[in-house]
């Protein structure tokens, strides 16, 4: 029978630091993980207490996981402090995913913010493994300030490919801080991206306010609810549907979601807190 | 079948004394103290003296619910390691057992299984008895219950004066009631006593029914599911969000999971949770969907009369009346349904 409470356990192999507030563990695992872009993970601090992360690796690799995290509070704070070498635990994957299958042959849009880059990145380096498949990815990224931004060795390479366009917009420019792409909230990219929004899907990701009102504004742009993908953050504990702490109405946002359409819960509770 | 009350105690007491069964552990329902009427399961182990004055097995329910003994409220869930432990389960209550089906759905499914409520659903058996008083905050009939069990026994007994009426519920029922058989006599029915059983019956429905007249409630709960905030403030307005309701109640199973790893083998611990604490929701960052009192207070309603209506079919909510019992701020909670359904 299996334990749905396993733990797979890993070793940090190496960690960016991405942010001062955000790092990527790259952790090897003991034995591979299959999961699906979308689906989440709880990661371990042995003794310490776990949380539920989003891989932000591809989901074509398995034996290793990339999990980038913020620093928030009691587990985070001991991600931070962890070192090359050290154990960790994954219980997993959870959840719904991303239906890649919907996004072949259309013009997809990525918006996302802050530590919500991390399930994008996943998504991103799964649909670059076959980038033919789409006709366009437009991702727009937005940070609070320009050491905010993660993934930043990667950007080069993110923008290499024809159909894909990666843009990024920081909230504020600190004196003495370089920047020469936007500057606003995230959602001032989507006048520039010039998108095609007839019957394409659009996937957000990021804090709840940038959800919220990045969900509005797609919406009137004229994006259909259900082609709106939303990745919900709730509080959980077990990731399978039994602790009903993410209970969303007749929703478990862990077995249900994350990945969410607009469609299927805009009537439920409180759904942006 | 018969058998007499007094032979079902001999029997009982040779699984104490004399290990007959080979039962690790009986528990039933036994009286708290000398002061009042309350009910708790006490457990008895092999070999152990016993005072079965204090035993009550035909009255009401206990103030535990049998959950206690399936979900504990700590429980190492990894590694998940159980002790071989055989239990004999009496005194359970029809609306104890309606919770054990909830809670069955809730941790034995098609996506999961909790390894440990298996182990203990697995290596016991549950011998039901018939309700023959009520306690004034039962209203197991208002939520479409009964006060005695047609399903989810091993054995039910139903008691009439100085006999009990046996029905077997299952293989391993079958299989008990034939080793009863070895010690003690157990006869065919007899019509008289199926007819006082049957009497018995239909005399505590009227007890509840009449106890329980003035709490309304419609079918669906629309009332109540559709109830603006403003409403459930007025009726929350004495909570004071102490979690008492949720951890006696035999339906409720939110856990949270801590990590006590101290070696090499991860260790994980669930223990209860409740929704009505003011963190149960909180995400890192400070938000969480249900800041107010009042909308914590809905959310158990709500939960009861529609969310686990959707997941498992089934409204959430037994009727044992334990919630009522243990609130500290006095709030009935038959009768806010009612008003709120209204
Ligand atoms: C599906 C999903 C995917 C996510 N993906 C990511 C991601 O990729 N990257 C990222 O940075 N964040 C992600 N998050 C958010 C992340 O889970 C939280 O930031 C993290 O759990 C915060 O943990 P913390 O203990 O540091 O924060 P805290 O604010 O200290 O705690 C968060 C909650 O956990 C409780 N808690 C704290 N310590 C304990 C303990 N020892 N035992 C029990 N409960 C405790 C607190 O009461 C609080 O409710 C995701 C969340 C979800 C739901
Ligand atoms: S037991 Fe009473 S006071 Fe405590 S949380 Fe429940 S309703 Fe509120
Ligand atoms: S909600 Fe109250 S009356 Fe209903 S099953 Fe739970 S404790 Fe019993």
């Amino acid at each position: 029978m299996h334990n749905p409470y396993e733990v797979i356990p890993g070793k940090i192999y190496d960690i960016i630091q991405e942010s001062p507030l955000i790092r990527t563990l790259r952790i090897n695992l003991e034995k591979p993980i299959s999961f699906k872009t979308g689906q989440f993970i709880e990661l371990s601090i042995p003794g310490i207490g776990e949380g539920p992360f989003t891989p932000s690796s591809s989901h074509y690799i398995s034996e290793t996981m990339d999990v980038t995290i913020m620093k928030t509070g009691f587990v985070t704070e001991y991600v931070h402090k962890a070192k090359v070498g050290d154990r960790v635990g994954i219980r997993g994957p959870f959840g719904s995913r991303y239906p890649l299958e919907k996004f072949e042959c259309k013009d997809l849009l990525i918006l996302g913010g802050g530590c919500g880059l991390a399930p994008l990145r996943s998504l991103f380096l799964t649909l670059l493994h076959d980038v033919e498949k789409y006709k366009s990815i437009t991702f727009l990224a937005g940070a609070k300030t320009p050491q905010d931004c993660i993934y930043k060795d990667e950007v080069t390479n993110w923008r290499k490919y024809d159909n894909v366009k990666f843009l990024r917009a920081v909230d504020v420019v600190p004196d003495g801080e370089k920047w020469d792409e936007e500057v606003g909230v995230v959602t001032v990219l989507l006048k520039k991206a010039k998108i095609n929004t007839a019957k394409n899907p659009a996937v957000v990701c990021g804090p709840p306010i940038m959800m919220k009102y990045g969900t509005m504004d797609l919406l009137k742009m004229g994006y259909k609810e259900e082609n709106l993908y939303l990745s919900m953050e709730k509080k959980m504990y077990c990731g399978f549907g039994q602790c009903r702490h993410c209970v969303m109405g007749k929703y478990y946002a862990c077995k249900d979601g994350p990945v969410f359409t607009y469609d299927q819960i805009k009537n439920e509770e409180a759904i942006w807190d | 079948m018969i058998v007499k009350v007094a032979d079902f105690f001999t029997f009982l007491n040779r699984c104490f004394s004399e290990g007959v069964g080979k039962f690790d552990e009986i528990i039933l329902p036994v009286k708290s103290s000398k002061e009042n009427n309350n009910l708790h399961f006490a457990s008895i182990k092999k070999g152990a003296r016993f005072d079965f004055e204090t035993v009550q097995l035909d009255t009401y329910r206990t103030i535990d619910p049998v959950k206690v003994l399936y979900y504990l409220s700590r429980e190492k869930v990894l590694p998940a390691h159980y002790p071989p432990k055989r239990r004999l389960i009496i005194g359970v209550k029809s609306c104890d057992l309606r919770a054990l089906e909830i809670l069955d759905k809730a941790m034995i499914n098609n996506e999961f299984v909790d390894q440990a409520y298996k182990h203990w659903r697995d290596n016991a058996i549950i011998i039901s008895t018939d309700c023959l008083s009520i306690t004034n905050t039962c209203h197991c009939t208002l939520t479409g219950g009964k006060p005695y069990s047609e399903s989810g026994f091993d054995i039910n007994l139903s008691k009439s004066f100085y006999n009990y009426h046996l029905t077997v519920g299952s293989q391993k029922g079958e299989e008990l009631v034939e080793f009863m058989k070895k010690s003690i006599t157990i006869e065919d029915d007899k019509p008289d006593i199926l007819k006082n059983v049957a009497n018995q019956r239909q005399e505590v429905i009227e007890l509840l029914n009449k106890q329980n007249e003035e709490y309304f409630r419609s079918e669906d709960y629309s009332g109540l599911i559709n109830s603006k905030l403003s409403k459930w403030e007025t009726y929350s307005r004495e909570c004071v969000g102490c979690g008492g309701c949720t951890n006696i109640c035999p339906t409720c199973y939110c856990l949270i999971l801590n990590d006590e790893t101290k070696s090499e083998q991860f260790v994980k611990v669930r223990s209860y949770d409740s929704c009505q604490l003011n963190g149960y929701a909180r995400v890192a960052g400070g938000g969480t969907p249900r800041p107010k009192m009042a909308e914590r207070f809905r959310n158990r309603y709500m939960c009861k009369f529609s969310y686990m209506k959707s997941n498992f079919n089934t409204i959430g909510c037994t009727g044992c009346g334990r919630c009522t019992d243990v609130c500290p701020a006095k709030i009935d909670f038959r009768r806010t349904v009612s008003y709120l359904d209204k």
